[in-house]
């Protein structure tokens, strides 16, 4: 056991020293009803095969819920409850706080119980950001909030969320005679939200399954640190984003690759890149995101044009912000800074 | 005063646009003739997941009564026509976990008729169909399953392909020219597509089906709870921890009971245990935990819970180590693990004869880069014909490349 | 019909001159409730400033969640409870509909929740007065409904509303309804019993096969299609059903073991015995009407009051029998259900439905007054009871509803 500042004690899970060492516990079958090739069921089973037995997970509105845990179709080991579209804050919270109480009152057997909340883009990143940043404050209650991120409201047959990425096909935003693209606005940066917004929160990490043991260490590291702390994970849907099943893992390695989806933890208020993205920093260079974009069907209306656009924007992330894919301060040249100091 | 009622089986978001065309184009076509149709998706199939079954409906009558008489129902309970876009669900459908595992021909009337895109021979087919307890036909139109998302559609004229085989088994509500003159007013009706129509008019292959014939097996099957045998506060048991294989070696998940999720597959991963190499890849990557870990560290694709996305086989680093193969070349669900241990020189030579048959191991399923549709169907056009359409395979098989 | 009123019991009690607001959290103290969850608006947030000073002081021991939101506020004691907590929430107006989605799921997952509404008109306008319309939007629901007059009813319904609500049987949400400022903000003598008789009276808390925790692995809610979904309503519908015996019993426990409470859960019958005019209406209008009553039964008129205190489970059999003998019927709604039958108030409605099948159905009028905390007047009363001996005269009911105390 951990002890935190508040004296909540953790499990301490140390990392998996490589997929060798992963455990072959699952806690998440089969049974769910998610599409062939579907990444975020992957991210549900990695989640809680790194949470261990001793785990509660509560799920918000979503694919993950609808597809994922329908009557009888339940793929759970461990304890898990549905919680609505926006509250995967307040029932991290909830849950948390109710077993504290018990437990320090004497009315439940002391232990550290992991508390882990999950939401889609849609229930994480527009309905529910507001009940996560409250969450992410009280750092007496240890939980996780884990967001996976497949871009759209996928479980309703794709609509456009505040997630879904630049042009994309979405039925709420269909390529048409007239207007190529509907949508037009930029995908939020949660992760460097939530980190940058919520002192109190230890940890703030990205991850994506294609990297399973390193997904799953962040996952561990995060349970461990405990307090409120916040994963988002990058989820390709096949369903969504239109390509051949069998391409989820490569389709989640590109995102990494072209740069445009930078794996990092922010610990102690320390950003630390990893994996691929750690290779970019340092100089690596980043495969263009066509590579990327024109795998998938939702991209198929988009033209040299948009495509520039879009490489565009992930150029300026990597070479005009102050952290590259974190934080969008933009850096001022000397001239300019020098002018700003007078 | 008659009635036609229609439905279309096929694999969700797959083949979702493909249905919906079907089913308009049913309705629109038997219009020309002055009948009254509606065309529907079966509610609770939404929101599609890919590959797993769905079905829409299409139902045209005489008069509006007529119509109205047939739709006063959730959705019907015996059609006519049973429409199969993709031939691995003659295998049985599972749309949820308490519908059990459902014949294709459930619906089918007496003397109706089972419509299927196939490449198989009629008794392959009806080795997979189950048995009917009333004679019925069942009609072939020479095609392999037509596979794409929701945002790109694969233009291989299926759909009209389905319309004219249709004319010729309800030709009392759809003659040949009125779904000819219907195709032309869709907006993605042609020219070129009529004479498709009308090539599966002349080109569909019919065979009556005795009682005696298909599959034995008896599906199985879900007690639906009264309520007061349901679980109060919508609960439902977890899944069992699962368990260490033979001797506490190995580990083997515990699964849901109630829904397998195999009747999604329309391929499954064939496993070279001699060349594995134990790197876990496929079994961490896996989004249905079907790896059972062997006690010797190789990997065994559980069969009932394997919905076949394939992703197993894009990480495996081991060059035909797995493979997958289309599920019309299978007969059961045996562990393939076990079939290697009684006989590894008689597995060798079973999983040569699975993996070297381009026809089975080619794969459609789905956008992989723009213009790669129009390729396929190019590619069909140059050899000779749209019958067998070639795929494209993952980045990790290029070899597979017909 | 334990009428026991050992005065030993009684001068256990410690006397307290409290508000509606604090008795409540006198309660709460006593329950010894594990969490509580705060969000500012008038009038129950005196309740939470009541617990906030009984935790700051150490006289109880919970966490106290300052949430962002209504909707948090209500999900964050909802999941708590599944894990077995014993947990306590509330709001007012439109907080209360802030709340509405969370208020909507805790009946189908069996959540004991017990709140308290701070009744308060609906916006638009904001307003700060009373109006029922807020707790009574969740009537259909599956959430148990009561409302209270005193401090005293606010304390021993807190206590009863635990009881109620987390019996296996049961197992809903239940929300206890006080009218904003003339209960939460006025101060009475209140009786709070020792710790011991609670302890006696209510159990701990079991979530038992319900229970959200590694050791009693389930999958609670998984989305369900139309297979399942009538079934689980069936089964809301007949813990509702048993909830009318055991609030039966849990009262006469309550008497047993406090020494006070009243026979008759569920509705309090004040000179309605041989009344020819019985009056009926929910909460602190008691006060008035009581007051014309003792005016009018001073001249001769045989006027009499129903003040209901559950609303959900409506007790509609003992309402019938308790009207059997009036000449006519004046209900006294202090909400609006625009476009209802006859116009009519909630409350109004739900009585002429509970009469349809009765051998005697007296004349019934129907009265809105007191809207959005406009206080109800002896004189509204008197007209009220006016209309009713017409009625009573003329053996029939009019088909109006009539407005009392607005400007025409």
């Amino acid at each position: 056991m951990a002890e935190t500042t508040f004296g909540n004690a953790t499990q301490v899970l140390e990392p998996f020293r490589g997929i060798k060492k992963v455990t072959l516990e699952e806690y998440f079958t089969s049974g769910h009803r998610t599409c062939q090739g579907c990444e975020s069921a992957l991210v549900m089973k990695l989640m809680v095969k790194a949470a261990g037995p001793r785990t509660i997970v509560l799920g918000s509105t979503g694919c993950m819920y609808v597809a994922n845990t329908t009557y009888y179709t339940t793929p759970w080991v461990v304890p898990w409850m549905h919680t609505q579209l926006g509250s995967s804050g307040s029932a991290a919270l909830g849950t948390a706080a109710g077993l504290k109480a018990l437990m320090r009152k004497g009315k439940m057997k002391a232990e550290p119980i992991n508390v882990i909340a999950f939401c889609g883009d849609g229930g994480g990143a527009d309905m529910g950001l507001g009940a996560i940043s409250a969450t992410l404050t009280h750092k007496e209650y240890n939980s996780l909030i884990l967001l996976y991120d497949n871009e759209s409201y996928a479980n309703t047959d794709i609509q456009l969320s505040g997630m879904t990425p630049y042009g994309a096909h979405t039925t709420f935003s269909p390529p048409g005679k007239v207007h190529r693209l509907i949508h037009k606005r930029w995908k939020k940066n949660v992760a460097g939200l939530m980190a940058a917004g919520h002192p109190e929160c230890r940890y703030v990490a990205t991850v994506c399954a294609s990297y399973a043991v390193e997904m799953m260490n962040k996952v561990r590291r995060a349970l461990t640190i405990g307090g409120p702390t916040f994963i988002h994970s990058l989820d390709p849907c096949p369903k969504g984003w239109d390509y051949d099943p069998m391409l989820s893992h490569e389709l989640g390695e590109l995102a990494i690759e072209t740069g445009i989806f930078p794996l990092y933890e922010v610990e102690d208020g320390v950003v630390k890149y990893y994996g691929k993205t750690k290779a970019i920093v340092e100089g690596r260079p980043r495969k263009p995101v066509r590579d990327y974009l024109l795998k998938q069907g939702r991209f198929a209306h988009f033209t040299e044009e948009d495509l520039a656009y879009f490489q565009e924007k992930v150029d300026q992330q990597w070479e005009q912000w102050e952290i590259p894919g974190v934080v969008p301060f933009r850096k001022l040249d000397a001239a300019q800074a020098a002018l700003n100091v007078k | 005063m008659s009635a036609l009622i229609c439905e279309v089986v096929y694999r969700g978001i797959f083949q979702k646009n493909l249905a919906a065309r079907i089913v308009r184009g049913i309705v629109l076509s038997a219009r020309k003739s002055e009948r009254w149709g509606i065309a529907f998706g079966r509610y609770g199939d939404s929101p599609q997941r890919n590959g797993i079954p769905a079905k829409d409906f299409a139902i045209v009558a005489d008069t509006k009564e007529e119509l109205e008489q047939n739709m006063a129902r959730y959705e019907p309970k015996h059609v006519d026509v049973t429409i199969c876009v993709d031939d691995t669900l003659s295998k049985g459908v599972e749309s949820w976990a308490w519908y059990g595992l459902q014949p294709i021909n459930r619906l089918t009337v007496p003397n109706g008729t089972v419509l299927m895109t196939s490449l198989q021979p009629f008794d392959a087919l009806l080795k997979d169909i189950h048995k009917k307890d009333a004679p019925y036909k069942l009609s072939l139109i020479r095609a392999k399953a037509s596979f794409s998302g929701l945002w790109v559609y694969k233009e291989d004229h299926t759909e009209v392909r389905i319309l004219g085989a249709l004319a010729k088994i309800a030709p009392s509500f759809l003659t040949l020219d009125a779904v000819a003159e219907a195709i032309k007013e869709m907006e993605w009706g042609s020219e070129l597509k009529v004479a498709s129509a009308r090539k599966a008019f002349d080109r569909m292959e019919t065979r009556e089906v005795k009682i005696t014939e298909g599959n034995p097996e008896v599906p199985y099957a879900f007690q639906m709870p009264k309520w007061w045998e349901m679980r109060e506060g919508v609960t439902i048991p977890a899944i069992p921890i699962g368990k260490p294989k033979e001797g506490g070696q190995g580990y083997v998940p515990e699964r849901n009971p109630y829904f397998k999720k195999f009747s999604t597959r329309t391929m499954r991963p064939v496993i070279d245990f001699d060349t594995c190499v134990k790197c876990n890849l496929c079994w961490i990557a896996c989004p249905d935990s079907v790896f059972d870990v062997m006690p010797d560290g190789t990997f065994d694709a559980n069969m009932e819970a394997c919905c076949g996305c394939g992703v197993c086989e894009a990480v495996c680093p081991v060059e035909d180590c797995i493979t997958m193969v289309n599920e019309s070349a299978f007969d059961d669900n045996a562990s393939q693990w076990e079939a290697w241990r009684k006989d590894k020189a008689g597995y060798k030579t079973w999983l040569g004869a699975k993996i070297g048959d381009k026809k089975t191991t080619v794969r459609s399923h789905g956008f992989r880069f723009r213009g790669q549709y129009d390729e396929e169907i190019k590619h069909d056009l140059d050899s000779g014909g749209v019958e067998i359409t070639a795929g494209i395979p993952g980045e990790n098989a290029d070899r597979k490349t017909v | 019909m334990a009428t026991v009123t050992t005065t030993k019991a009684a001068s256990e009690d410690k006397e307290l001159l409290i508000s509606g607001s604090e008795a409540v959290a006198e309660s709460l103290t006593l329950a010894d409730i594990d969490v509580v969850t705060a969000y500012p608006i008038r009038p129950y947030d005196t309740v939470m400033q009541a617990i906030a000073k009984k935790i700051a002081n150490g006289q109880l021991v919970a966490e106290y969640i300052v949430a962002e939101g209504e909707h948090s506020q209500f999900e964050i004691v909802k999941h708590a409870s599944t894990v077995g907590a014993r947990v306590f929430c509330g709001s007012s107006g439109v907080g209360w509909m802030y709340a509405m989605e969370c208020l909507v799921v805790t009946p189908p997952l069996r959540v004991p929740m017990v709140c308290l509404v701070g009744n308060r008109a609906l916006d638009d306008p904001g307003a700060f007065g009373v109006e029922h319309n807020d707790a009574l939007v969740v009537r259909d629901l599956g959430w148990m409904l009561c409302w209270i007059d005193t401090s005293q009813e606010a304390l021993d319904t807190t206590l009863i509303a635990y009881r109620v609500a987390e019996d296996r049987r049961i197992f809903l949400p239940l929300a206890i309804s006080a009218d904003g400022a003339f209960l939460t903000h006025s101060q009475a003598i209140t009786m709070v019993p020792p710790k011991e008789k609670v302890d006696r009276f209510l159990p701990r808390y079991d979530r038992g096969d319900l229970l959200l925790h590694p050791d009693n692995p389930i999958t609670v809610a998984p989305q369900a299609n139309e297979d399942w979904v009538i079934e689980i309503r069936r089964q809301n519908d007949e813990a509702m059903k048993r909830a009318v015996g055991v609030i039966e019993e849990a009262y006469a426990d309550f008497r047993r073991i406090f020494g006070r409470g009243p026979e008759n859960p569920w509705f309090e019958e004040y000179m309605a015995d041989d009344a020819e005019v019985i009056l009926i209406g929910m909460g602190t209008i008691s006060l008035p009407i009581k007051v014309a009553i003792r005016e009018m039964r001073a001249k001769g008129k045989k006027v009499g009051l129903i003040r209901l205190r559950w609303f959900r489970p409506f007790p509609f059999e003992r309402l019938v029998k308790a009207l059997s003998g009036a000449k006519a019927i004046g209900v006294i709604d202090r909400d609006y259900s625009f476009g209802s039958p006859f116009h009519s108030g909630v409350v109004a409605n739900e009585i002429r439905a509970s009469l349809y099948n009765a051998d005697k159905r007296p004349p019934l009028l129907s009265f809105i007054c007191g809207l959005g905390g406009r206080e109800v007047t002896l004189e509204d009363v008197n007209k009220a009871v006016d209309m009713c001996d017409a009625a009573a005269r003329s053996g029939k009911s009019d088909a109006k509803t009539h407005w009392l105390g607005v400007r025409e």
